[in-house]
């Protein structure tokens, strides 16, 4: 695991310092990639005091030593620490992505099971065909379809179009200021969860349906068991061994996802901070947000691992 | 299945059997005739969408300002999808019949005698290097003499103050670069039958151009992908032992990297052109397809056609890409179909972000950014058409894949 991290920090690190452009002069314009190549920086004051006058195999060697420390740096943008700006933004975009994980697999759960059990009947091949649709909409389009629809002075005005919190939302109480903040996350945690419907849906299905043929339904069926006992206390559980796996893919997948929601929707999370990042060739932060996510990606194997040997017990941990 | 499917499967080739069980589905068809309409619309945009007559008469003399200003990048689709078409269409020598008795009888009377046993000869590597390299020499030539002529004379305005008469213009007889300001922000009317965008280029002209780009990215990167992918995995898959140890450990490195993050931080980087992104997208995608190809690798190096190919002294290339590839290339066929979609979801997401390809080329991401302005105004139809344009295509493709999926899907031949 180890050597993967250090792969991934070497080749955000590579491609970030071997590009063409330049933190330390001018910014480019929100949203746009600058297309104007600066020549490279040597050895003036700033510079020496970023690190950024030293060879590269040097300046990952510091940084290396740092982050091990947990020091990420300062931000030449917001000047900054990045671990303050990484504690601010984190619990955002995983707040976002807890609430749309559990929206997910709250729908997707019983309408994969729903449509296991009925196969090949209406309700299957109706709900197969209304995710695969929903599978293919661009999340960007339906970002601004909703913003442009359901937020804006033109059609509808029912939700907030961008930011967390309202203006006035210090002043409230908890409870107001709770229901102000999920009426400013309804359209992104929609946008976020749509995408995973599909592809949970279909692989719920396929599990409980390789697990309906199995010889021990066969057995509880004939032992007089009701049917509901049948699917969720023996079919169920056999079912979301592979599931778990998903989990840990699901993740940064939508790690990446929000990269666009947050954008759309202006929310200071931490795709935000990599979008501004990159555009700004903000070095440390940059690498902080790539280790940090690579972090979570490898933790969340490690976990869907650890889960995978807890829930099968004929799984033994070396394997 | 009965008896008499049965005995109908036996004539016909594995690609013909998909092909029959692909196509028994109506949905299947209709998608990928709609992905054969888009490739039209691709190919032959500056015909049915551009600023430049046909023909035009001035002063009684006849000139062909559309043929004329033809760009080289235009001559190079053309010719590809020329040469698509015809490799999809040709003719195989036995008519695409299976008769197995008969080439083996064959076989067994040129070994016998001595002869070569193949089609080809020992040198049919190098002659395929060669006609690549020539297909590859033949776009540079176009690309060096074709001359790339600028035409900025407004035709329109020629036939409407009368110094020419009796113009030709092509369906859409809008130019997806020129920029009219007078009208710019127009909802759909009778002139403009989608609307203009903020510079006032006609919407539904840059959508059919921005389908080339989008087809050519979503191709080219699967492409790229599919072939890296193929190149690991089977290396990685037949040699097993520590080659693959040390091998999956890299794989690994490219797949816990966050791609997304890694396609924005390459195209902020680095010079925005569409030949970055396309290679981009290709380079980020293909473990994949490396992890499908060494599994299958696995499975089949243990096969007794493959110990054959190698007592004879079969050289590796020969027993990778001949021998074991054909019979491992069904999962990556499926994935390479979805891969599609999703490069071309990733080129949209990109333009839309403003990495993609730089304007004036049009593409629908980038068409789909201005819909919302940071007042708050609202143009709908620059969201709802790029945006329906785009899902139509992931779809036809995500159904495709599906149906690919299904057809090829072992189980279904002893289940009905």
């Amino acid at each position: 695991m180890i050597p993967t991290l250090l792969g991934i920090t070497i080749v955000v690190f590579a491609i970030s310092r071997l590009a063409p452009g330049e933190p330390l002069r001018g910014t480019s314009d929100e949203g746009r990639g600058t297309s104007i190549v600066y020549p490279r920086l040597d050895r003036g004051p700033s510079s020496i005091v970023w690190g950024l006058d030293k060879p590269i195999h040097i300046q990952y060697a510091q940084w290396l030593w740092r982050v091990v420390r947990l020091d990420f740096g300062d931000s030449i943008r917001h000047h900054r620490k990045v671990s303050e700006l990484i504690k601010e933004r984190l619990p955002i975009t995983l707040m976002l992505n807890a609430i749309a994980f559990l929206i997910i697999y709250a729908v997707s759960l019983p309408v994969g099971i729903l449509a296991a059990v009925k196969h090949g009947r209406f309700f299957d091949r109706a709900s197969s065909a209304v995710f695969l649709m929903l599978w293919s909409l661009p999340i960007m389009w339906v970002g601004q379809m909703l913003i442009g629809y359901f937020a804006g002075p033109t059609f509808k005005n029912w939700f907030p179009p961008a930011g967390l919190s309202s203006n006035y939302a210090e002043q409230l109480s908890f409870l107001p200021w709770l229901a102000d903040r999920l009426w400013h996350l309804v359209l992104p945690v929609l946008c976020l969860t749509y995408t995973g419907f599909a592809y949970l849906t279909k692989q719920v299905r396929a599990s409980v349906l390789n697990n309906l043929h199995s010889c021990y339904v066969r057995t509880a069926r004939a032992k007089g068991l009701s049917e509901p006992v049948v699917i969720f206390k023996h079919v169920f559980r056999n079912s979301i061994i592979p599931l778990i796996t998903i989990t840990a893919t699901l993740l940064p997948a939508m790690l990446g996802g929000s990269v666009i929601i947050e954008r759309i929707f202006s929310i200071p999370g931490m795709g935000l901070l990599a979008f501004e990042a990159i555009t700004s060739r903000d070095y440390n932060v940059i690498m902080a947000v790539a280790t940090i996510a690579g972090v979570l990606n490898l933790a969340g194997l490690l976990l869907a691992d650890i889960a995978y040997a807890i829930v099968d017990p004929r799984i033994t941990m070396d394997d | 299945m009965n008896k008499k499917t049965e005995e109908k499967n036996w004539k016909l080739s594995y690609s013909q059997m998909i092909w029959r069980r692909f196509t028994k589905s109506r949905l299947n068809l209709a998608c990928l005739i709609f992905v054969l309409f888009l490739f039209l619309l691709a190919v032959f945009a500056p015909f049915i969408a551009n600023d430049k007559p046909f023909v035009i008469r001035i002063d009684g003399k006849f000139y062909f300002p559309l043929l004329r200003n033809l760009q080289p990048s235009d001559y190079c689709i053309f010719l590809a999808a020329a040469l698509t078409v015809w490799y999809l269409l040709r003719r195989t020598p036995n008519g695409g019949k299976l008769n197995i008795k008969n080439q083996i009888s064959k076989l067994q009377c040129k070994i016998q005698k001595g002869m070569p046993d193949s089609r080809y000869s020992n040198f049919a590597f190098l002659y395929v290097i060669l006609l690549f390299a020539f297909l590859f020499l033949i776009f540079v030539l176009i690309f060096v003499f074709v001359p790339r002529r600028l035409d900025a004379v407004d035709y329109k305005e020629m036939v409407a103050s009368g110094k020419a008469t009796d113009a030709i213009f092509a369906p859409v007889p809008y130019g997806y670069a020129r920029t009219e300001l007078a009208s710019c922000r127009q909802p759909p009317s009778r002139r403009h039958w989608l609307g203009t965008d903020d510079v006032g280029a006609d919407v539904l002209c840059r959508l059919i151009h921005g389908s080339r780009i989008s087809l050519s990215v979503g191709f080219v990167a699967v492409g790229i992908s599919v072939c890296l992918g193929v190149l690991v995995g089977a290396i990685l898959g037949y040699f097993g032992g520590w080659i693959d140890f040390v091998g999956m450990r890299f794989v690994e490195i490219m797949m816990a990297v966050p791609v997304f993050f890694l396609i924005i931080t390459i195209t902020a980087f680095f010079p925005r052109s569409f030949l970055n992104i396309m290679i981009i997208i290709g380079v980020t995608g293909w473990t994949s397809n490396a992890r499908f190809i060494r599994a299958e690798f696995f499975k089949l190096r243990r096969q007794d056609f493959v110990q054959a190919a190698v007592s004879l002294g079969l050289p590796l290339r020969s027993i990778l890409f001949r021998h074991i590839l054909p019979n491992a290339v069904t999962p990556v066929l499926v994935n390479a179909t979805f891969g599609i979609s999703s490069a071309i979801f990733i080129e949209a997401a990109l333009s839309f972000l403003g990495f993609g390809v730089a304007p004036p080329t049009p593409s629908w991401g980038q068409i789909l950014s201005l819909g919302v302005s940071t007042s708050g105004r609202f143009l709908w139809w620059l969201t709802l058409f790029p945006g329906l344009a785009i899902f139509f295509t992931v779809m036809a493709y995500n159904v495709i894949g599906e149906g690919l999926r299904d057809a090829t899907d072992p189980r279904l031949s002893k289940a009905v």
